[in-house]
């Protein structure tokens, strides 16, 4: 778990200093897209966190916690889809 | 309002973003309470853009965190997903209905709420809430560590879940109304009511802050509140801040940390009455 937040905020840190380096030169589409790629990725990776964690809940049987990291998923379900609406 | 981003807000806001996430850091709050008054106090940006900044932040704070604690044995994983099923309740929920509410009324209750954590943290700096015997059963939700002051093992056992549930849909609503982490609430109370050590608190309430601020992040983001070059900056001087906080917090006493947690929030309260009047 440790790994997955650490790629998670490596990639987007890389994302976003390169796109904010190119914004600073010249605000440019491909600097907004890497900026926004950044971000995109900085979001998703605590939604990975709890997808991990139903993963080894589920392995492991455990079913009152299977229950709350899909509880949690289905909240974050419900944000991602009003902010696509 | 349309905000014009020019290089040196970029490069002040990095700077500010360095600061509040060292002290997010050292304090388990996420950096966004002292970024938000930051950002919208004194560089004049809208409250809703500060606030969706700072939350973008406090996301890169949980992971940066979380990640560089995990082999503490610190974060109490099973305690953090069962409150995560308020905190993301409540972030939702507030994301949904924060736009009805005036500013002035949010900012009064925050100030309010602000002082009485405060006042819990003051009357709380000798507790430890640890069991000396590395023997004694931790329960279901409990757990142990290895804590630096006294050198040796400790156990805790969590207490009151239906308060710290309570506390953590509360949380979720402050985070996605003013754009800080709800550890502001949850550490306090689960520190003071709840049997958590002030360590374990914090980095429990690290990991939790990053899903409780998804929650609530895109919404605010597909309004086009989350401006994305400063957005950039103030992530990348959290993640270079929220180091240094906690190469600090390895050598900082317990007590000295909730003695600055309380007048930060003292800080923090005066800031946001003097806005409200």
């Amino acid at each position: 778990m440790g790994r997955l937040l650490v790629t998670g905020v490596t990639v987007s840190a890389v994302l976003l200093a390169a796109g904010l380096a190119l914004w600073l030169a010249h605000p440019s589409p491909a600097s907004l897209w890497l900026l926004n790629a950044g971000l995109i990725v900085l979001m998703a990776t605590p939604i990975l966190r709890v997808l991990v964690s139903f993963a080894e809940y589920l392995r492991l049987r455990d079913w009152l916690f299977v229950g709350a990291t899909v509880v949690v998923l289905v909240e974050l379900a419900l944000t991602v889809a009003l902010a696509n609406r | 309002m349309p905000i014009l981003v020019t290089p040196a807000i970029v490069v002040i806001v990095m700077a500010a973003g360095t600061v509040a996430g060292c002290l997010g850091a050292l304090l388990g709050l996420g950096g966004g309470v002292f970024l938000v008054p930051f950002l919208n106090a004194a560089l004049g940006l809208d409250f809703k853009v500060a606030a969706a900044i700072s939350l973008v932040t406090v996301i890169a704070t949980s992971s940066a965190v979380a990640a560089g604690t995990t082999g503490k044995n610190l974060i109490n994983l099973r305690l953090g997903m069962l409150l995560e099923m308020a905190s993301a309740a409540g972030g939702v929920a507030a994301a949904m209905t924060v736009t009805r509410i005036s500013d002035v009324a949010l900012e009064r209750g925050f100030a309010a709420v602000a002082v009485i954590v405060a006042a819990i943290m003051l009357t709380q700096l000798e507790r430890q809430n640890v069991i000396r015997d590395p023997n004694v059963d931790p329960g279901p939700l409990g757990g142990r560590y290895y804590d630096k002051e006294s050198g040796a093992e400790v156990v805790y056992r969590v207490r009151r879940l239906p308060a710290a549930l309570g506390v953590s849909f509360l949380a979720g609503n402050v985070s996605a109304a003013f754009g800080i982490g709800g550890g502001i609430l949850k550490v306090p109370v689960l520190n003071a009511w709840c049997g958590v050590p002030m360590r374990a608190a914090a980095a429990t309430s690290s990991l939790m802050i990053g899903v409780t601020a998804v929650a609530s992040v895109p919404i605010q983001y597909a309004n086009g509140y989350a401006n994305p070059p400063l957005a950039a900056a103030a992530v990348l001087g959290v993640l270079v801040g929220s180091r240094a906080g906690l190469w600090f917090g390895g050598r900082t006493r317990s007590k000295w940390l909730k003695l600055l947690m309380a007048v930060v929030l003292l800080l923090v309260a005066v800031i946001y009455l003097k806005r409200s009047l």
